[in-house]
């Protein structure tokens, strides 16, 4: 039963990605974002932090399934999970806050 | 004719969207239910209702069933008349060829069957002159399932989503590969009018006024989901590639022909039969053998699909193919036999590059794969893909509500009440067609025949209640028949539910306790789909009284 834990993480991993890679439009950032944290936006951070989730989501369809069928469930996964955020955003976008707050508490970032 | 590119392809995104959205609709929705077409036929066919079987021994339960096959009376009638003479007795036509097929998801098993027709054709270019029969089968009885009973899922919606149950199928076939053809260039084109497909991408502004919202979700729908939608409707494409250019059945048939024989010459799987009998082999033999060597090989597998060619004859010969249960390719590495010997003949290399690239591409779309998640997640991109023709209808209907009530109120009902009936119509239909399983006595004569009835008679009252109720849409409303449909809905999906437990016993609590999924499965979805129709209707309700209250001079409705 491990790939399903593989899985899990797979969509946990799109699911955070679509959300980073939705909050490095300003727009959604705004949205989001109370107003303090809003004025400085990381895009560049939260596009990479965004790839890289995705990329992790990758690994692990690869490692539950065969190549071929890891490539179709990591694909469809987006969908869900791309869904799942435009909802989100619409709705409740507070509920988004904490992946946004994960990357202003950056060691780099926290003394400001 | 246009100023810019982008209205060009506006222009042929609306014309397509709008010409074969509704084909593009039933293909979609047809297409999502046949993610679980076994569990559907599970619902429809309560004596079928037993765990998935693997395949059965060949020498004790199928040889006897191939022996009480009989060629379809349809497919005679059809052979009679390309023949000279009358045709022989039925039982009396030798069975030439024979194939077993079954997957994972299967308890009954399906068996079909060539049976050779003595007479001459009429055409003597007419070489493939054969009576087809088949049948599902109980393999652990070796039982014929009860001609009568429809196994909804796999012989209605799913043919329903290749060919629309069209009469002939060719019709269909083109008519659902037209919209395939359409879809790619609505994908394409919708891509390149999007003004801000990445800005955009996680948009949707459900609070602003319908229009933008429908189109927000129309975008949205449309691009999330865009490797979903462009590989179905590209691979949908190369599965009847054959069908739609059939070069190997004409220009090129002599050469196909040639190429058959010399493949045989290449393989040593005799391309004709030999003309003397020969008595066959323990084909259970075989099977140990195959998996033997499938084992060997580091695939132990199943059986997922096993022919006889040449049966009786001394050049007859078995293949066996493993089940492609744990991969998307389909069935494959085929072992071949000699039927009077058991010896192999011949074992199918490993597939070449571009053959492992076309059954990747038929795999994913025919999806034979033990993979629930991605079961699943098909069926939201097959619902997303719905959504995302329906906003399309929507938009179109409301940016050009005000305006057509004017000039042609008649053209705005059409397409309102066509989207209403391709939407929630749909939904009926398919529900009314459960309903009609159900309630429909079991030994009634041509069962399946009223079934099917059921299911293009709720559409066809869909469809005539959507016209009727759209003269709404004049007054500048949203037509009352979304609402009304939507409650229809509600209603019907209960009433399946309901009529499951009364007529079978096995209501949603026992299947779930006892973990019998595929009607669970079945019985919950009806359930969900009644809440949320029923949520759909009280939230148009409630725009339709707002938008009553608020209402402006309505637009005479003199012409309508």
């Amino acid at each position: 039963m491990a790939d399903v834990a593989w899985l899990w993480l797979a969509a946990v991993g799109c699911f955070s990605g679509a959300v980073w890679l939705a909050l490095a439009k300003p727009v959604h950032w705004a949205q989001v974002m109370s107003a303090t944290a809003a004025r400085r936006h990381p895009a560049l951070v939260l596009r990479c932090l965004g790839w890289l989730a995705l990329a992790t989501a990758l690994a692990a369809c690869l490692r539950a399934d065969a190549p071929t069928m890891a490539v179709l469930v990591w694909v469809m996964l987006l969908v869900p999970a791309a869904l799942a955020v435009a909802m989100a955003l619409a709705w409740r976008p507070a509920i988004l806050r904490c992946w946004g707050a994960a990357v202003c508490l950056r060691p780099g970032s926290s003394g400001r | 004719m246009f100023d810019t590119v982008r209205q060009a392809m506006a222009w042929v995104h609306t014309g397509f969207g709008l010409v074969l959205g509704y084909v593009l609709m039933v293909v979609f929705f047809f297409g999502t239910l046949s993610v679980f077409d076994r569990e559907i036929d599970r619902w429809a066919v309560p004596e079928t209702r037993f765990a998935v079987q693997p395949m059965p021994s060949f020498d004790r339960v199928l040889a006897p069933v191939y022996q009480r096959l009989r060629p379809d009376p349809a497919d005679l009638e059809r052979i009679a008349r390309r023949v000279t003479g009358e045709l022989p007795d039925v039982a009396s036509l030798p069975l030439v060829s024979l194939f077993a097929y079954t997957t994972h998801r299967d308890p009954v098993l399906l068996v079909g069957a060539e049976f050779g027709v003595p007479n001459a054709p009429l055409d003597p270019a007419d070489d493939h002159l054969h009576a087809h029969g088949r049948a599902q089968v109980d393999p652990r009885s070796g039982a014929f399932l009860p001609e009568n009973r429809l196994q909804i899922g796999t012989d209605f919606f799913y043919p329903m989503h290749y060919s629309l149950n069209a009469s002939p199928a060719i019709i269909g076939y083109w008519v659902v590969g037209l919209a395939a053809m359409s879809m790619l260039a609505a994908l394409v084109t919708g891509l390149l009018i999007h003004r801000r497909l990445l800005r955009e991408l996680f948009t949707f502004r459900p609070h602003k006024r319908s229009q933008r919202s429908t189109l927000d979700l129309h975008n949205l729908t449309g691009v999330v989901a865009l490797p979903f939608h462009f590989f179905f409707a590209l691979t949908g494409l190369l599965i009847f590639a054959a069908i739609y250019l059939p070069v190997h059945d004409s220009l090129l048939r002599p050469l196909d022909r040639q190429h058959e024989v010399l493949e045989a010459a290449q393989t040593g799987l005799p391309h004709e039969p030999a003309g003397v009998p020969a008595p066959l082999a323990s084909v259970d033999a075989m099977v140990a053998q195959a998996k033997a060597r499938w084992a060997q090989r580091g695939i132990p597998g199943e059986v997922g699909f096993l022919t006889i060619e040449h049966m009786g004859d001394l050049n007859g010969y078995v293949s066996i193919f493993r089940a492609g249960s744990d991969r998307v390719a389909l069935v494959g590495e085929g072992i071949h036999f000699s039927a009077r010997t058991g010896e192999i003949l011949h074992e199918d290399p490993a597939p070449s590059a571009v053959h492992a690239v076309s059954e990747f591409l038929t795999g994913l779309h025919l999806q034979h794969f033990r993979h629930w998640l991605l079961r699943w997640l098909y069926v939201l991109g097959g619902l997303v893909g719905c959504v995302c023709i329906a906003t399309g209808f929507i938009f179109f209907t409301e940016k050009r509500k005000r305006q057509w009530a004017h000039h042609s109120p008649q053209s705005l009902r059409s397409v309102d009440a066509l989207a209403v009936t391709a939407v929630t119509g749909m939904v009926l239909a398919v529900l009314g067609m459960l309903v009609a399983n159900r309630v429909l006595p079991i030994d009634l004569p041509a069962r399946a025949g009223w079934e099917e009835r059921a299911f293009w008679y709720t559409w066809l009252c869909a469809l005539l209640h959507a016209w009727v109720r759209s003269t709404a849409l004049l007054g500048g409303a949203v037509s009352p028949a979304w609402r009304e449909q939507c409650i229809g809905i509600a209603a019907l999906a209960v009433l399946a539910v309901t009529l499951n437990w009364v007529t079978t016993g096995d209501h949603l609590w026992h299947t779930v306790t006892t973990g019998y999924w595929p009607v669970a499965g079945v019985d919950a979805s009806l359930l969900a789909v009644a809440v949320i129709a029923f949520t759909a209707a009280v939230r148009l309700y409630g725009r339709g009284a707002e938008a009553a209250s608020s209402a402006v001079e309505p637009v005479e409705a003199s012409r309508g």
